[in-house]
């Protein structure tokens, strides 16, 4: 599956073989439809964000209508509307994180990277979001960068990872 | 200490994989399933005493007896791995650690229920466990444990706390809005697909292959009266070493907060959340509850997910309120007016609170509306959120009265 | 059938009725929003908590079906308090737009609230803001504030029109009815998600600011749109002239009829009585004579017009009737036809292009009453009836109501027809360019303006009932009719339409046995269409 951004004004499309990949998954399911938010996680890997084009595009796919696959993009936190920065650093602010002092950690992050929480840095690098239980509370306060885990942050090791991101 | 079945193979650094599973006697449960008659499965898993561990605590047995018995066609299996429940993060470790023990869980479950096809919803933000689970599938289908009368489907979720709820979680699986489905009809009668369908936890499942290895009294004597067995308690917030900790579920919450190594902060404890997020809050003289179904129900609370949160003098009571009617109002699905008009309004409520604009009356009205919204929804959601608004504001409202001027 | 209690009264409901509707058979109420029996349940709103005996907590009573021997409460305190908490609920967010709302007076959170709520308001925190007057599509506009999100609207688009054009968006408070963005509200029901609104989030553009609602009365009619003659209200303003420009009529709205349309109505018919207060109106007898139009009276246009009648051989007088005429208009000039003898008569103008069809309300023959006209022996193409008028066969022709070179028939043979014919009347209700044309031009009231019936294309005879005055000094055709017989020498004792059914019913075998008290509000087969059901 390719990674990456799509290029403004080039057409969404998957490729022979990520439709291949499409048909295969829509066939685990009694109704086809029930590929629908794994294909949704293909279309963002492929082509960054799920922007209103991707959504059209997917709702062919499907033979829903786009209102519906709209409904699905809009309801679930981990579809992007919007391109993120290359980056996306989740950090948890419920109780037992609240409770280490998360709010602290949060605070930190948006003076380092001189942004509001829901806000992209203005090089592309990192989005901030405050989220809620990631189920890692025995490390609190913590964090998901991207596709992993950063357990029990402080402001040094968050300066330490966000030197990280490139 | 007791013996721990759940977290047996944790120690081994390659415990996720399938020789490690093996070599530790792992796949013997489902040799010895393959021979028993799918009704004795069932039997014997009711005998056991084995609750949920979700979070609704519901008879294991019992619920996989509901699927009708003259029903002709699939029956699927869905396993719930959306943990999302504030405090926990036990499915988490057993995805990661013992993602055979889940598997072989699924297969004699599947065998119990007549099912062919499972499903499991692991939670979009679970990339690791996702990534090690799917392994362990692959691994299993190669050994020809999958793929031979049952299949395993891994589903990834991609992001909403309702989606823990079983037919919201079902919702989803059809490539929906997690909206909760209204009931009847009940899944095992009408749900994946429309068809009978049981959802079960991670950990639940994690269960059965030591049930069936080592019987059905084994696991009853192991815990209380009305519920057997051990189970995996998420231990966090100021404890000295918050971790997860497997203990029979007759274990109390005093001897818990001992395991996890004692209070932090000033020392002093002031208050436990012994369930989740959504369970009552306990105040440090309701500690000696035993952590079981019926102990906390009794005691006015609930085991929940067992998602042990303690919180000791120095944590402001009306600021852990305002965090979880955050999470409530974030959460809430919004397919039914009562949850989805409160959660909103009470946060706004108590945020106003904490932030010293409270007015004299509102405490009681959120308590009022609490108390109105709740049993009207569509889902335990709602019910859920009820927990905490009512248990925290009772039980110290001095402190909630103490910010709010003129009060 | 079960047998169930509903607070104390006994009751038998068919098999599948759920307690919203058991309820209703018994007599009550059980308030409600996202139920409606032409759609999928949802469950949502949960305003139709029942008490159930046995039961521990109220119950929704949209999803519970009636069971024999179920004992029912819809009037315990504690129900009563469920429904204030709901109703609360409901009201949280919703914006205080009654004094500038088109649903006002016939909105369900206005009338709910006064029946079942009425507790002291206690929200004063920031309501949540969303879109305000948001076109969708031609005929509908959103008020995303006000949306109680019962789902009705998006659940009719997908399980009645099968187009999916709305969703809820987000989530929780948040939550928002829409349309895909960049897409529009278009399908050819679009506006009946109007009628399924209970408050004013979708409401009609066509109708919005005109009319408060308590201003308007409601007539039982027919839509004459097309032939599936969809059951409709006819909703006038006679009380505040000075509004809505003085338009009479202020909307259609769809009537139930579970064998016509159900609840629903297209567009098209829905927005179909433009004509009616449009300024080409026809109000008075004309003669258009030598290039001048004067107006004139019903007793000299009628005589004027009975004299040819009397001279001419039958065959060279023609009439072209209209599919768009009532039975009883038809009938009387059926006698007209009979007494005369007269050949050359017709109705039908094929159009132009085909009329559009689905597989669902709409059908292409535009007209309320092609299958009456064909029973009544005046079916038939009109090219027969121009084409004898242009070889100069015909000395008389009547025209009702039909421009003639809006449809299919040659321009140029239309032309030479209305040139070289010696008396061209026109009879109809609207200016059009063969009124234009003709040397007498008779006016008839509009279909709201009178009563009278229409046969369907599935032959139900249907009533549509006078709902505003006709305007000037127009009449029904039947009145026109019966004003020519006279002066041929045969007056009429009708005075009513009604009388003119009565005899129709006796006369012509497809009709027999039916009278206006049979055909009631919902309709009645002819006898053999009954017979092929």
């Amino acid at each position: 599956m390719s990674q990456g951004q799509h290029a403004p004004g080039a057409a969404i499309a998957f490729s022979e073989a990520q439709l291949g990949e499409v048909r295969r998954l829509q066939g685990l399911y009694p109704d086809a439809r029930g590929a629908l938010l794994p294909v949704l996680h293909m279309a963002q890997d492929t082509f960054g964000h799920i922007s209103l084009e991707v959504e059209d595009y997917v709702a062919s796919l499907f033979s829903i209508s786009p209102a519906h696959v709209h409904e699905v993009v809009t309801f679930y936190t981990l579809y992007f509307r919007e391109r993120p920065g290359r980056h996306v650093l989740s950090i948890c602010h419920n109780l037992s994180c609240h409770l280490a002092g998360a709010r602290g950690i949060i605070e930190h992050a948006k003076r380092r990277l001189g942004i509001e929480a829901g806000e992209t840095t203005a090089d592309g690098r990192v989005t901030l979001l405050t989220v809620e239980c990631l189920c890692a509370c025995e490390a609190a306060p913590m964090a998901q960068v991207d596709d992993r885990y950063e357990l029990n942050l402080t402001p040094e090791k968050l300066d330490r990872l966000l030197e990280g991101l490139r | 200490m007791a013996e721990t079945v759940l977290m047996r193979n944790f120690s081994n650094p390659d415990s996720h994989t399938l020789d490690a599973y093996r070599a530790a006697g792992g796949y013997t449960a489902w040799d010895r399933a393959l021979e028993m008659e799918p009704a004795a499965i069932t039997e014997e898993v009711k005998k056991a005493n084995l609750r949920g561990l979700g979070g609704a605590g519901f008879p294991t047995g019992a619920k996989w007896s509901f699927i009708p018995k003259n029903h002709t066609g699939p029956v699927y299996l869905v396993v719930n791995a959306d943990e999302g429940e504030p405090g926990t993060f036990k499915d988490r470790y057993l995805l990661e650690r013992d993602p055979h023990a889940l598997i072989e869980g699924m297969l004699i479950a599947a065998r119990a229920i007549r099912s062919d096809k499972g499903f499991i919803y692991i939670r979009g933000e679970y990339v690791q466990p996702w990534r090690r689970f799917s392994a362990a599938v692959k691994e299993a289908y190669d050994a020809g444990l999958l793929g031979r009368g049952f299949d395993v489907v891994v589903h990834r979720g991609a992001g909403a706390y309702i989606c823990g709820e079983e037919t919201g979680l079902l919702s989803s699986l059809e490539g929906k809005k997690g909206w909760p489905k209204i009931k009847p009809p009940f899944p095992a009668i009408k749900g994946a697909f429309g068809q009978p369908t049981i959802v079960n936890n991670v950990e639940t499942l994690c269960c059965v292959p030591p049930i069936v290895t080592r019987g059905a009294e084994w696991f009853a004597g192991l815990g209380t009266k009305t519920q057997g067995g051990t189970r995996m308690y998420s231990v966090s917030g100021r404890v000295k070493k918050p971790a997860v900790y497997e203990a029979p579920v007759s274990i109390t919450l005093r001897q818990l907060i001992e395991l996890a190594g004692g209070v932090t902060g000033t020392g002093r404890l002031k208050a436990v959340v012994p369930g989740g997020g959504s369970a009552a809050i306990l105040t440090a003289n309701e500690i000696d509850v035993t952590m079981d179904v019926d102990g906390l129900k009794a005691a006015g609370s609930m085991i929940g997910s067992a998602g042990v949160m303690v919180m000791d003098e120095s944590v402001s009571i009306p600021e852990a309120l305002m965090v979880l009617a955050r999470f409530y109002a974030h959460e809430s699905c919004g397919q039914c007016t009562p949850c989805r008009e409160s959660t909103g309004w009470i946060y706004k409520m108590v945020h106003r609170i904490v932030d010293g604009h409270g007015r004299k009356d509102d405490l009681d009205t959120i308590l009022d509306v609490a108390k109105r919204g709740a049993g009207t929804t569509i889902c335990a959601f709602y019910d859920g959120a009820v927990g905490p608004y009512i248990s925290y504001i009772e039980k110290f409202r001095s402190e909630f009265e103490a910010l709010i001027p003129h009060a | 059938m079960p047998k169930l209690t509903v607070n104390g009264k006994p009751i038998e409901v068919p098999a599948g009725t759920n307690l919203i509707d058991a309820a209703r058979v018994a007599g009550f109420e059980v308030p409600h929003y996202c139920y409606h029996p032409g759609l999928s349940i949802a469950g949502q709103c949960r305003l139709c908590m029942v008490d159930i005996e046995k039961t521990p907590r109220p119950t929704i009573g949209c999803n519970t079906v009636a069971t024999d021997g179920m004992v029912v409460n819809t009037e315990t305190d504690r129900v009563r308090e469920t429904r204030k908490s709901i109703m609360e609920f409901h009201l949280i967010n919703h914006p205080l737009d009654c004094p500038v709302c088109d649903q006002a007076g016939e909105c369900w959170l206005q009338i709910y609230y006064m029946k079942y709520g009425l507790y002291d308001p206690r929200m004063t925190d920031e309501k949540v803001h969303k879109p305000k007057a948001v076109p969708l599509g031609p005929h509908v506009i959103l008020d995303a504030e006000r949306c109680i999100l019962c789902s009705r609207c998006v659940r009719f688009c997908d399980e009645i029109t099968h187009t999916g054009e709305l969703g809820i968006f987000q989530r929780g408070d948040h939550s928002e009815i829409g349309l895909f963005p960049g897409r529009e509200l278009d399908n050819k029901y679009s506006a009946n998600v109007v009628d399924i609104c209970p408050v004013g989030a979708l409401t009609d553009r066509d109708f919005r600011f005109q009319v408060r609602v308590w201003y308007l009365d409601t007539t039982k009619s027919i839509c004459p749109g097309c032939a599936r003659g969809c059951n409709i209200e006819v909703h006038v303003n006679r009380r505040r002239p000075h509004h809505a420009e003085g338009r009479r009529v202020a909307r259609l709205k769809p009537r139930l009829n579970a064998d016509v349309n159900r609840w629903w109505i297209c567009d098209a018919g829905r927005y179909g009585f433009g004509f009616v207060d449009a300024a080409d109106r026809l109000q008075m007898p004309v003669r258009q004579q030598g290039g001048t139009s004067a107006d004139t009276t019903w007793d000299e246009a009628i005589a004027a017009m009975a004299a040819p009648l009397r001279r001419l051989p039958a065959d060279e007088i023609g009439i072209i009737a209209s599919p768009k005429m009532s039975n009883e208009d038809l009938f009387a000039l059926r006698r007209i036809v009979d007494r005369l003898g007269i050949r050359h008569v017709a109705a039908q103008v094929p159009p132009r292009a085909p009329g559009d069809q689905d597989d669902f309300l709409i059908r292409a023959d535009k007209n309320p009453n092609s299958l009456g006209a064909e029973l009544m022996g005046l079916g038939g193409d009109a090219r027969t009836v121009i084409e004898a008028a242009g070889a100069r066969r015909l000395k008389f022709l009547w025209i009702f109501g039909h421009d003639l070179l809006a449809g299919a028939l040659p321009e140029r043979d239309v032309l030479e027809a209305l040139r070289v014919v010696d008396t061209v009347v026109f009879t109809g209700s609207n200016a059009n360019w063969t009124s234009a044309h003709s040397h007498w031009v008779l006016p008839a009231a509009a279909w709201v303006e009178r009563e009278g019936t229409y046969t369907n294309f599935e032959g139900r005879v249907q009533r549509f009932r006078q709902a505003a005055e006709p305007l000037g000094q127009s009449l029904a055709e039947w009145q026109i009719v019966g004003r020519v017989l006279a002066a041929l020498g045969e007056p009429s004792a009708a005075t009513r339409a009604e009388h003119w059914f009565r005899e129709l019913a006796t006369t012509v075998p497809a009709f027999a046995g039916l009278t206006y008290q049979l055909i009631g509000d919902a309709g009645r087969p002819l006898a053999e269409a009954a017979a092929r059901r």
